[in-house]
């Protein structure tokens, strides 16, 4: 094959509207296209003149599966402009809340979007008479997902008790003992899925494109770190200085903005795979383990691979949080209750790392608190760039091989997905 | 007549063969939490879907919509003018036509966005891409077209959702409730936010959700719309009892209700 134009016209299994077009001329790869046609909705408008108490329940409503990093992330760049210390009791909580949402992100990304392609099924429903056990044992994954987040958050999706110092609501002891108990009787599966993605045969791709994660010495931050790092050249920078470091730049085909890294110009990946290009040393020992069992080591360049990195990451997030709930348990709840704060004007980013990549808020509020312009950065709108290139790369390589067209369409939405693109979210 | 139990469907729970309602899922503008809620209780999900022939659902599987179909689901506001054409040619299609959560029913979020819609475009894009389509500003679904059934907050609950699909599948014509969530909130026996100095919304809010949010400590922002029997200015004169702001009881109910015509009376009259 040559010559060929593919349209993938609204990508399957993947949360959002989306369409791929990628155009072959006399063997070369010319044209690669993310189409992004998710419907505009104008949040960081939406928010303008409203009070910084509903900024946080509205941005919720970005994404449903980020929902959780939404909520945090807004949060932070509140309490950065007012100044509140937060108690480390409720640090905790948000990481609870946010690895919930990995739990439900990864168990769903992986199983009912991206597992169907290696399986040779066009969805997850024929897996449960094909191969029962996996079906149940997968859905049991992402079901304590949302058990975690609706224990933390009050229900699975859009947190309703995480609110500016603290949370409205807390469960009891014995609550957090039994969730400890579920979340480690999961680890033995989440191990099972590392090999099982690890097993699938991918192409070999190798990225030319950077790595941005949150970082924090001897951690892996999802939410406690305000220090970015560009991985290749290992440059870190504070969130409130992320649009000196990376520019978003519009264009014509998509509706969601693209990014590159100011400094290079060129595309980064956010992540899984960034986090663990970043944070390797830091994972749990379980976890660790089963990285290096997969060969997942920094520096993989493989895109496609992060898929085993967000497998990695859920026998990270059992872990992790099997004993963060065992130590709430113990606390003391009041600890927990939301902080006075006072309402002066400023301008801070909140950052978190959401399951899909590095997410940032900014905020500027006048001194009773209104917002005055705020601009959000998602994890998906920063890759499109990076996607893009790696399927052109990609592409270029299956052409040379001679791929028929049809085994190029599959494999471009292969990468499509391996990214985790929340497309939704990309277009806000 | 067609035999759908050879199914050709995303859905191939085994079940007698007896034709099953052809049902697809629509997602418009949204963020897509109504559709994960559906997903999110993954115990009953093959249940349900097993008494349904799931036609469409772009969110779980790569089939291509199909010509015909009984029911439409649909979550989302209406954003574009593709998207009206979308709607009008589902209605046209199906039986019955539910639409999920605060995006379709009232506009939702996305809704707020209808007060000043194109400075708000601005404020955002430097040039409108092509690929965001001929944007409009945003309408809920039964705003465009006739809806059967509606399930209601944001985001939706999986055991209402079952139950309305139920309605649809088995065409019940049931009266549904309209009274607000702050009697349901009295009955969970809670003390009431306005005492903490929290304005919430439960006294003009359409009940359904069992005051979920107040239950954890949290005032109702008002995500299932405000009910067909609220008394708005009884409730403000409420807030106005509690030494808090009523400019800001009406600011805080435009967030899920931006584009419901009983908060813009005055709009009312002059087109009157």
């Amino acid at each position: 094959m040559t010559q060929c134009t593919i349209d993938v016209d609204h990508i399957a299994r993947v949360e959002g509207h989306g369409n791929v077009h990628v155009v072959v001329e006399g063997g070369q790869v010319k044209d690669v296209e993310m189409n992004i046609v998710e419907p505009i909705r104008l949040f960081e408008s939406m928010v303008r003149g409203r009070s910084y108490r509903d900024v946080s329940y509205i941005a919720s409503r970005v994404c449903g599966i980020c929902s959780a990093s939404h909520v945090v992330t807004d949060l932070k760049a509140i309490e950065r402009i007012f100044g509140v210390e937060l108690s480390q009791r409720t640090k905790m909580l948000r990481e609870l809340l946010i690895y919930g949402s990995y739990l439900q992100n990864h168990g769903a990304h992986l199983f009912v979007f991206a597992a169907p392609d290696y399986l040779g099924e066009t969805s997850i429903f024929p897996v449960s008479k094909s191969n029962p056990e996996l079906f149940s044992q997968a859905l049991d994954l992402k079901s304590l997902g949302n058990e975690l987040c609706t224990m933390v958050g009050g229900r699975s999706i859009h947190p309703i008790t995480a609110v500016i110092g603290g949370f409205t609501h807390e469960i009891s002891s014995q609550e957090y003992l039994d969730l400890a108990d579920k979340l480690e009787s999961k680890v033995p599966f989440a191990l099972e899925t590392v090999d099982l993605f690890n097993g699938f045969d991918i192409c070999d791709v190798a990225s030319d494109n950077d790595y941005m994660a949150l970082t924090q010495p001897g951690a892996y931050p999802v939410q406690a770190s305000d220090t970015l790092t560009f991985v290749g050249s290992d440059e870190s920078f504070d969130a409130n200085d992320i649009t000196d470091h990376i520019s978003e730049y519009q264009v014509g085909h998509s509706a969601a903005f693209f990014a590159r890294r100011t400094s290079t110009d060129r595309p980064y990946m956010t992540g899984a795979l960034a986090r663990i290009n970043a944070s390797w040393e830091n994972l749990t020992p379980k976890a660790k383990v089963a990285a290096a069992k997969a060969g997942l080591r920094p520096p993989e360049r493989n895109p496609l691979r992060n898929n085993v990195a967000q497998a990695v990451e859920i026998v990270d997030a059992l872990e992790r949080c099997a004993e963060l709930c065992r130590e709430l348990a113990e606390g003391d709840q009041k600890e927990s209750l939301p902080r006075p704060f006072k309402v002066c004007a400023g301008s801070a980013t909140g950052v978190t790392e959401a399951p899909r990549g590095t997410v940032a808020h900014q905020l500027v509020l006048d001194d009773k608190g209104v917002v005055q312009h705020a601009s959000i950065i998602t994890p998906t709108a920063q890759n499109l760039a990076a996607m893009e290139s790696d399927i052109r790369k990609m592409a270029t390589s299956l052409v040379a091989q001679g791929v028929t067209e049809d085994e190029l369409v599959m494999d471009v939405e292969k990468m499509v997905r391996a990214y985790d693109p929340c497309l939704s979210c990309s277009v806000h | 007549m067609r035999n759908y139990c050879n199914n050709t469907s995303v859905n191939s729970v085994e079940r007698a063969c007896k034709p099953m309602p052809r049902v697809i899922v629509i997602g418009l503008a949204s963020c897509f939490g109504c559709q994960l809620q559906i997903t999110n209780r993954e115990r009953y999900l093959t249940d349900v879907l097993g008494q349904i022939d799931l036609r469409y659902w772009r969110m779980t599987s790569s089939e291509p919509l199909p010509e015909s179909y009984d029911v439409a689901v649909i979550e989302g506001a209406v954003t574009t003018q593709e998207s009206v054409d979308l709607v009008k040619d589902v209605r046209a299609h199906a039986k019955a036509v539910i639409t999920i959560g605060a995006c379709a029913n009232t506009a939702g979020i996305p809704g707020i966005a209808a007060d000043n819609f194109d400075e708000r475009v601005s404020q955002v894009y430097q040039d409108l891409p092509a690929a965001a389509g001929h944007v409009i500003s945003p309408r809920s679904v039964p705003d465009v077209i006739d809806v059967d059934f509606q399930v209601l907050c944001c985001p939706i609950e999986f055991d209402r959702f079952v139950e309305v699909l139920g309605e649809a599948l088995y065409e019940s014509n049931r009266v549904k409730p309209t009274r607000t969530l702050c009697g349901d909130c009295k009955r969970n026996e809670r003390t009431c936010l306005y005492n903490q100095g929290k304005i919430c919304l439960g006294m003009v809010t359409s009940a359904g959700c069992g005051a979920r949010c107040p239950s954890l400590g949290r005032e109702c922002n008002g995500c299932a719309g405000i009910s067909p029997d609220a008394n708005l200015d009884s409730a403000r004169s409420i807030v106005e009892r509690y030494g808090l702001s009523v400019d800001e009881f009406d600011r805080k109910l435009e967030m899920f209700n931006q584009t419901n015509d009983v908060l813009h009376p005055q709009d009312e009259n002059q087109e009157a």
